[in-house]
């Protein structure tokens, strides 16, 4: 008897590989062999299959999500504008141009790295090969990269707040106050290549199959979609501990309560809620809020006077990206005259403070 | 008299499937983008099944002794054992790093293991199944394929980012020498005698022939787009080279250095090749387009095409025309080693 999964993921496959086939044979082939690249033919053909899985996960997302924010919305805007800056980050990252650029800065310095360790006998791990016959088995293998990558990703996550210069990065992220399911890859570029590289370099390290890496990449896209939507959409109280949901995570974007330095909330470190796809790093470490009625979301220092410094944090694109380069570099100033004068730390002006 | 009617019925029906099943007819296929392999019965060109090995296995080849077919896993860093007649596994062979392309010297003494990923060359000395790590060779940038000399003296890489080949002494594990040969050196060939190196440029669209005693380029036979791997057709004349983006085969002929012909309408990425016993059946992968291809050399023209994994890279069956034209036949190197122990 024919298993109905398997069937699907049968014909999904053929479907996928004749459109990557196509799409690959037709317009990249020809171009790398053209402008003399086909010693990367095999990585390219492999970026096709990235290009079609994002296309097809932004296809699936919006069709799903929209259709809820619109039905179901949880802020009334009165016009969508400051969203569309927000589309563009999305196609850039999820059609794999964030990886393509990473291929070509950081893949010799990789393989250099690989090549290092190799000849020191520091081999990677293959965590799917620990116990053969069960763990390598694709669903169980699956749920272990995971839960390992989201626990790496939670404690990445805080430091992206705890680093100031980096908090500066990923205020971008952060200073979206109409969130939406186009949210999630609102990141300054700079901050999308350091996370690109630390999880492709742990994958590597852990042994993730390609295959599985593209399928843990839809899923968590999709996810983190979700949790950035502008909707009325409840987990249940289980629910809400077993995967982040958009309650849980919009909170950790609310103003002067989620997500910066030196405030007092009941989560007691520097914000709350930064797990990634599992809350349970954040009940673990106790950074877990889900009693907190939500709040605007946004960074303080974009309020006008007084609550905030009325700082700047960009519209567009461009201005978004340069804004950030700018802010990270203040702060790298003032740390470093702060340690030449020896002098008291003052609270920096980017909006850490409470 | 009917349970014993019965009884025969299912006994024959037993050695039916029996012999079809266990005949030395298994093709081998490594999908290398899927961690699978996928087995395909010869005489009816259907799927037998498919199973999980290790990650990006790219190629694979048989023991000295035809005992074992090995699997090099790249990225899991081991290799795995067949059963070449069935494709069962049997066994693996743990902390080989990044064995992209392997080869067994002709006189079984080196194991060679192109780790493309880890930029170097790893030579094992191999003795009765065993492989002992004899040098590691740092060899820049991208060493992909390999030909060994009748004498197993000499073994040639290319080395696809830098655009050459370089030639290593096997006895001292020392480059000789590298030259430049032109554009994503692949595939590897010695002419009978060891006469000619014939190299398949991946970045264009030739094969060049080179001199390796004078290190200089002889000829470029212009082939296809995208020349990359070789397979002898057991005549000791011709060499068949496969073109990754013309989607061809070109037959060489290898005393003339010209080409005799071309093998067309094939899928996307023809990469290695195997060819049947008889000469008749040249099997291909494709390996952008998720399948194996079936090619009859009397027409030359694909008649079959069997869907496998993604990237399917390496293939093998057991009843195989002989692969080397350089090399005397297995029966003779066999006594040779056996007369050198």
């Amino acid at each position: 008897m024919i298993n109905p999964l398997d069937w699907i993921s049968h014909v999904t496959s053929l479907l996928v590989g004749e459109v990557q086939t196509w799409v690959f044979v037709t317009l990249v082939q020809p171009v790398l062999y053209h402008f003399h690249l086909m010693v990367d033919d095999d990585f390219a053909y492999d970026g096709v299959l990235w290009f079609l899985a994002g296309l097809l996960q932004i296809a699936v997302v919006y069709a799903v999500l929209r259709p809820l924010e619109a039905l179901r919305p949880l802020e009334i805007w009165p016009n969508r504008r400051a969203v569309r800056v927000d589309v563009l980050y999305t196609f850039i990252n999820r059609l794999g141009l964030i990886n393509l650029v990473l291929f070509f800065t950081l893949q010799p310095l990789f393989d250099s790295l690989q090549e290092w360790l190799r000849l020191r006998g520091i081999d990677n791990i293959n965590l799917d090969m620990l116990w053969p016959g069960v763990t390598d088995r694709p669903l169980v293998a699956f749920l272990i990269y995971f839960i390992v990558l989201d626990f790496a990703g939670y404690w990445y996550h805080r430091a992206q707040h705890q680093i100031q210069w980096w908090w500066e990065l990923h205020a971008v992220h952060h200073s979206q106050r109409q969130l939406s399911l186009w949210a999630d890859d609102r990141n300054h570029l700079l901050d999308d290549v350091l996370m690109a590289a630390f999880f492709a370099a742990l994958a590597l390290l852990i042994g993730v199959p390609p295959t599985q890496f593209v399928a843990l990449s839809l899923v968590s896209g999709a996810l983190q979609s979700l949790q950035h939507a502008n909707t009325r959409l409840s987990f249940g109280w289980l629910g809400e501990r077993l995967l982040v949901s958009p309650r849980f995570h919009r909170l950790h974007h609310a103003i002067g309560y989620g997500h910066e330095l030196g405030h007092q909330n009941n989560a007691r470190l520097y914000g709350c809620n930064f797990g990634v796809l599992l809350p349970w790093w954040d009940v673990l470490f106790r950074s877990a809020d889900f009693t907190t009625p939500l709040q605007p979301t946004g960074v303080r220092a974009q309020l006008p006077a007084p609550d905030g410094l009325g700082e700047d944090y960009g519209d567009g694109f461009w201005a978004q990206q340069w804004l950030a380069l700018r802010r990270m570099a203040r702060r790298i100033a003032q740390r470093t005259t702060a340690r030449t004068t020896d002098s008291p730390r003052k609270p920096p002006s980017g909006g850490q403070t409470a | 008299m009917r349970k014993f009617l019965i009884g025969f019925m299912a006994l024959l029906t037993h050695i039916g499937l029996a012999q079809a099943h266990s005949l030395d007819d298994v093709v081998v296929v490594l999908d290398s983008g899927d961690a699978r392999i996928t087995l395909i019965n010869q005489a009816t060109r259907q799927t037998i099944g498919s199973f999980a090995t290790g990650k990006e296995p790219h190629h694979l080849m048989a023991t000295p002794n035809s005992q074992d077919l090995i699997v090099a896993n790249a990225v899991s860093n081991d290799l795995m054992l067949l059963d070449p007649k069935t494709g069962k596994p049997i066994g693996s062979v743990p902390d080989i790093p990044d064995p992209y392309q392997i080869g067994f010297s002709p006189d079984h003494r080196w194991f060679v293991v192109n780790c493309l990923r880890l930029n170097r060359v790893d030579i094992y000395r191999y003795d009765q199944g065993k492989f002992q790590l004899a040098k590691r060779i740092p060899l820049k940038a991208l060493p992909s394929h390999m030909a060994f000399t009748a004498d197993s003296k000499t073994v040639y890489i290319s080395l696809q980012e830098t655009n050459a080949v370089a030639a290593i002494d096997l006895p001292t594990q020392t480059v000789l020498w590298s030259m430049k040969v032109g554009e994503t050196p692949a595939g590897l060939w010695l002419t009978p005698g060891d006469k000619t190196l014939l190299v398949a440029l991946t970045g264009s669209d030739a094969v060049v022939a080179v001199d390796p005693r004078t290190r200089t380029i002889l000829k470029r036979i212009v082939t296809g787009k995208a020349a990359h791997n070789f397979r002898s057709m057991a005549d000791g004349r011709h060499v068949l080279v496969s073109n990754r983006v013309s989607d061809t085969i070109s037959i060489l002929d290898m005393d003339t250095l010209t080409k005799v012909g071309d093998i067309t309408g094939l899928r996307p990425g023809p990469d290695d090749m195997e060819l049947s016993a008889d000469r008749r059946w040249l099997w291909v992968t494709f390996r952008f387009a998720r399948a194996v291809g079936v090619i009859d050399m009397t027409t030359r023209k694909l008649v079959d095409v069997i869907p496998v994994g993604k990237s399917p890279h390496g293939i093998y069956f057991y009843n195989r025309a002989p692969f080397y034209d350089n090399l005397p036949p297995l029966s003779e190197l066999a006594q040779r080693v056996a007369a050198a122990r």
